[in-house]
């Protein structure tokens, strides 16, 4: 093990190897769980516990939170080295390898990002599905890079750090970088740039100048003060930090109301077309009805005129158990059809994806927005019982986001079936008609640039 | 709304028909009915005899007849559970990453059991003092908050411990003696059980009867959550 693995890192004092605690100079050591009357408080993710949840034997307690990254506990305690970025400077011209371009509105985004940064500045980018953000990051991390300036990339979820990984290794070729995770094997590394699930911030502490968190809003994440706790102990007090979003969450909302996080809006497509308006139409005790074998009458009218003029579709419900019921009313009514079902624990699910990429199957029965990067163009989609609290607005609008993507066909229908307009729809049509407010201003201004 | 205690789902509309239907209590489980399906609960009738790991019928497995050419002890375990997959993630998470509440997921299960065998004195195997300042608790004791239990057995003094797990069949089958009786006096003439988490190659458990055989016991029999 060596000293610089403790640069910026918040530990547990039983990982360190035998006479570290001793010997390595300016080692701060803190507790890791501050005991009150009837709970406990984990210094390492900000959770209280009441005491009855957590007690060990002998008056010990430990936190059950933030387990998985090894426990904090009474008998242990949180040690960690300053950050002195000592990384390696490289030439600002030379940082950032990637040759491609930038939309017009892309480019403005990407300046804004870069002064956010040197303005070490806290902000929020609410850009729609399929913007393109990662793209006008390079300009903002390749300057603080140049700047030997520390850099977190965080997303809640792994496979969104793993897609984001390869492609900032191409982007920025001469930095160290180091892709973190719970399932990864690699051994920590003290590098520059830190891509890592945002879990995995707690176990840094006043490391990071630049921190980015992406994909806030996505499970499982999205109501958890924790991450706030995560990305403000992570980064250096005058840290910059960046949050990316397409569906910020009211966590977010408040933070802007209370001047606490700047704003900017990315509210088109890089296609420069708007998010599809979402459709309600009611299907009262539908659940019931799809007991006895029928689905919405509106359902089956919507779905033979898309077969019929070959618009393929995804067909969302709402519960797994519910899918055996779908699929042999389906079959009933579209004998012609293969009618295929998935969800996210299904273990054919990456061929059933792939018979309606490959176009073998003109439709999806489905509960989950599959995996980040499965986009079918062109499609429309169909929501059953977008009420159920299942669904959040945050999905909602993602769920609706896979509409379209197509240049041919940009807009894409949704439609969802409620048996009431709920919250959560509401709030999803709320934000989507507010992102295309912005939108159509922007498509205004480029009309007249153009023009 | 009460969270399972291993998948962290809510439990709140997971109760199955019958139990609603049911005019007697539910047992609280901390754990949803998915996870306790995980487990794999051994019956006697299809176990072995001795050492109590699941069988097609009720026999004495290989490593028993094994035991039994070289021991002339008369010692018998049970098994609760099968230590499969799901077992040894439980394990993993309640011992080693030290999640002491996932005790309540076996306690009511297990203390039926160790009621069951009626003996005079329960007997947990007892952790190193070096353990206890690690873990912060006995992983078998952790199982028994309300049993009442004795401890007349004791680590020895001298005894390093290599990690149990971080050895081969045939290094633990080696492995010296690690106990000592501390207090005798709670032995001599009772019926004995030794429980313990995990019964692996039989080794630690053993060790321990042969030691509360010799100091007087009048039986001793042993009990395991998972084998
Ligand atoms: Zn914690
Ligand atoms: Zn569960
Ligand atoms: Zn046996």
């Amino acid at each position: 093990m060596d000293v610089s693995e403790f640069f910026g890192r918040q530990l547990l004092s039983s990982e360190l190897p035998v006479g570290w605690k001793e010997r390595v100079s300016k080692l701060q050591v803190q507790p890791g769980i501050e005991v009150m009357a009837t709970t406990v408080r984990c210094n390492r993710c900000g959770v209280t516990t009441t005491k009855q949840r957590c007690t060990l034997p002998n008056n010990q307690f430990y936190c059950p939170s933030c387990i998985q990254l090894g426990r904090v506990s009474t008998l242990n305690s949180l040690v960690s080295l300053p950050e002195p970025n000592r990384f390696e400077r490289i030439n600002q011209k030379d940082v950032l390898t990637w040759k491609g371009t930038l939309s017009k509105t892309q480019d403005k985004c990407a300046t804004d990002i870069l002064t956010v940064f040197q303005e070490r500045r806290q902000h929020l980018l609410w850009a729609v599905t399929g913007a393109g953000k990662t793209e006008m990051l390079f300009r903002g991390i390749a300057w603080a890079l140049s700047q030997g300036l520390r850099v977190g990339l965080a997303s809640p979820r792994i496979d969104v750090c793993n897609e984001l990984f390869p492609r900032l290794v191409q982007a920025f070729k001469r930095t160290d970088i180091q892709l973190l995770h719970g399932r990864s094997d690699i051994p920590y590394r003290y590098c520059q740039f830190t891509i890592c699930t945002t879990h995995q911030l707690l176990r840094f502490k006043v490391a990071f100048d630049v921190l980015i968190i992406d994909e806030v809003d996505a499970f499982p994440f999205a109501q958890d003060d924790g991450l706030w706790f995560a990305a403000q102990q992570a980064k250096k007090a005058d840290g910059a930090l960046l949050f990316l979003t397409a569906t910020p969450g009211k966590k977010l909302f408040q933070m802007i109301q209370r001047k606490e996080l700047s704003i900017s809006y990315l509210p088109l497509r890089y296609h420069g077309h708007l998010l599809p308006t979402i459709t309600c139409r009611l299907a009262s005790k539908w659940q019931l009805k799809l007991e006895k074998g029928r689905l919405p009458r509106s359902l089956i009218v919507q779905m033979q005129q898309r077969l019929k003029h070959n618009i393929r579709f995804l067909l969302f419900v709402p519960h797994v158990a519910q899918l055996p019921a779908v699929q042999t009313s389906l079959q009933h009514t579209f004998p012609n059809e293969q009618i295929v079902t998935v969800h996210a624990g299904d273990p054919d699910r990456l061929e059933k994806v792939q018979l309606m990429r490959s176009e073998e199957i003109n439709f999806l029965v489905t509960t989950t927005i599959l995996e980040r990067g499965v986009t079918f163009p062109g499609i429309d989609v169909f929501v059953l019982g977008a009420d159920d609290a299942v669904f959040s607005s945050a999905a909602l609008v993602q769920i609706a986001g896979r509409a379209g993507r197509n240049v041919a066909r940009p807009t894409g229908d949704v439609i969802f079936w409620c048996q009431s307009f709920a919250p959560n729809v509401l709030e999803a049509i709320k934000q989507i008609k507010y992102v295309n407010r912005k939108g159509r201003v922007l498509q205004q201004v480029r009309a007249e640039d153009n023009g | 709304m009460a969270e399972c205690l291993l998948c962290h789902r809510s439990m709140s509309h997971q109760l199955t028909l019958t139990q609603l239907l049911l005019p007697v209590p539910i047992e609280k489980r901390c754990c949803c009915e998915r996870c306790w399906q995980q487990f794999e609960a051994i019956h006697s009738d299809k176990a072995c005899s001795v050492c109590g790991r699941q069988l097609t019928t009720r026999t004495i497995c290989q490593d028993c007849q094994k035991w039994q050419k070289q021991a002339t002890m008369e010692f018998k375990n049970r098994a609760c559970f099968v230590y499969n997959e799901a077992m040894q993630a439980f394990m993993q998470q309640y011992k080693f990453a030290g999640d002491y509440r996932l005790a309540a997921v076996f306690e009511p299960f297990f203390r039926q059991q160790v009621n069951r065998q009626k003996a005079d004195i329960v007997v947990p195997i007892p952790v190193s003092e070096e353990t206890m300042q690690t873990r912060g608790f006995n992983q078998v004791m952790g199982l028994l908050p309300n049993v009442v239990y004795q401890s007349p057995l004791a680590i020895k003094s001298n005894w390093h411990k290599v990690r149990q797990s971080s050895k081969n069949r045939h290094d633990r089958l080696q492995s010296p003696q690690p106990f000592i009786i501390s207090r005798p006096e709670l032995i001599a003439g009772k019926s004995v059980l030794i429980v313990d988490d995990v019964y692996t190659t039989g080794r630690t458990i053993r060790h321990a009867a042969k030691l509360i055989q010799d100091a007087g016991a009048r039986q001793v029999n042993g009990l395991t959550l998972a084998r």
